[in-house]
């Protein structure tokens, strides 16, 4: 779903204009609302081919923020019993089945990680750079590879502590106050970058709001 | 709503623009999000989700004025099964041998399974100790596209989900809280044609959390299967009660 950038959006912006290469990962994903409607509706077949379709997307991700393999699955077994259970109340008018599950998983990923006791000396490379490297150890679909390009080009036109910020507190999981401890910087002054950030990005990945 | 910079240290309230939570970035979070290298799970969660989602209710739409009520979740083959009161036979249902062969699926009560639910948390981690011989049997009998699941509850607690596909001709077997047998015995399993019961092997007991079992031999639709308790090396035809028995359609 590529959406075109309004023009005046781009006046004091030297991105080129949104990238060339569909959104196929999307695409590939674009299945997921039918199927969650489908399971609304209790069909259980449909849930296993929507768990076929997301539960890889959802447990990278939390591995990503979790790093502990085990947890992952319980936080991935916790969240597809929650879209199961809650499948009922997904309104298709209000956004797409794919940021619907995601939200779900990365909200639980990051209630763990702030929980465990361990989550105070967890591992704080979170960064893109960070997911250069796993996708350097796993031969990935040419589609899941152009996303994360399209999103690591787009994280790269932010400034420094936008980027840092952004990347602390969606992929680590940290909260305002730890980023702001982390990087040396206010609380407020994060809580700008991060919004100036995910403005930026926005824009950068042509995404609707 | 683009512009940008113009925000000063002080110009926000806490709760009202946390850019991880906030709406209007959720696509953005969602790219974030996809930006990850998918991790292929194990084959034996899904399959343990499987037979949660057949015995755990979804909530009522929200429009619904009676939201919030558990909605019982079909089970997707039980259609002809008839909905029973849960509760362990007596000793006069368990003498009745010959029943126990046409003894249908139960469709689980929603207070059972909120206790199904409440063990779901640590489902995955104990299936996954719990030992599978053949994941790739079970794989396939997940990633089928007639894959069914159905309920049972068993004669003495817990429950029995039974995962099968008839094209893949295979099934397995979840129970949720076998009890350990002594070192004599043995939970066997039975494919059941027309009344005639075939070995399927023997089940591995996890001690610590739901079993997970592939059946032996060929799985077809209208087949019942069965459990019962036999000596450890396994027994040509049952020799006691099952424990709980599943008619599939």
């Amino acid at each position: 779903m590529l959406v075109l950038v309004p023009a005046d959006t781009d006046l004091d912006d030297a991105a080129p204009a949104s990238p060339p290469t569909p959104d196929a990962a999307r695409d590939a994903l674009g299945a997921a609302d039918a199927l969650l409607l489908k399971v609304a509706a209790g069909d259980q077949r449909a849930f296993g081919e929507l768990y076929d379709l997301i539960a890889p997307r959802m447990l990278g991700l939390v591995r990503h923020v979790l790093k502990d393999h085990a947890q992952s699955e319980e936080v991935l077994q916790e969240v597809l019993l929650e879209v199961w259970q809650t499948a009922t109340r997904f309104d298709p008018n209000k956004g797409r089945a794919v940021t619907w599950m995601l939200t779900m998983a990365h909200r639980r990923a990051i209630d763990r990680v702030r929980s465990a006791q361990s989550s105070r000396d967890r591992d704080v490379k979170i960064g893109i750079r960070d997911l250069d490297r796993e996708y350097d150890q796993v031969a990935e679909r040419a589609e899941i590879r152009i996303e994360h390009e399209r999103v690591a080009t787009a994280l790269n036109k932010l400034t420094d502590l936008q980027r840092q910020a952004v990347e602390l507190a969606y992929y680590g999981g940290y909260s305002h106050s730890e980023v702001s401890t982390m990087l040396g910087v206010p609380m407020g002054t994060v809580k700008t970058r991060l919004r100036d950030g995910m403005i930026r990005l926005r824009e950068e990945l042509g995404v609707a709001s | 709503m683009t512009h940008k910079g113009e925000y000063t240290d002080e110009g926000f309230d806490d709760a009202a623009i946390d850019a991880m939570s906030d709406e209007e970035f959720a696509e953005v979070r969602t790219a974030l999000g996809l930006a990850v290298p998918p991790v292929s799970p194990n084959p034996e969660i899904k399959a343990a989700l499987l037979a949660r989602i057949a015995q755990t209710p979804q909530l009522a739409p929200l429009e619904s004025p009676e939201a919030d009520a558990p909605r019982i979740a079909p089970a997707v083959s039980s259609s002809d099964a008839a909905v029973s009161e849960s509760r362990a036979p007596g000793p006069a249902e368990r003498r009745a041998s010959a029943r126990w062969l046409q003894r249908p699926a139960i469709v689980l009560t929603a207070a059972a399974a909120a206790v199904a639910l409440f063990v779901a948390g640590v489902f995955a981690g104990d299936v996954l100790r719990g030992g599978a011989p053949e994941p790739d049997q079970l794989a396939s009998i997940i990633a089928a596209p007639d894959v069914t699941t159905l309920v049972s509850e068993m004669a003495g607690g817990g429950t029995a989900t039974l995962i099968a596909s008839e094209s893949q001709g295979l099934s397995a077997m979840v129970f949720d809280d076998l009890t350990p047998l002594e070192a004599e015995l043995a939970y066997q399993l039975w494919y059941i044609t027309d009344g005639v019961p075939v070995p399927a092997g023997l089940v591995e007991v996890s001690t610590d959390g739901p079993t997970v079992q592939v059946l032996q031999g060929t799985f077809e639709a209208g087949t019942v299967v069965g459990v019962t308790v036999e000596p450890a090396s396994g027994s040509e035809q049952p020799t006691t009660e099952p424990i709980v028995a599943i008619a599939t359609a």
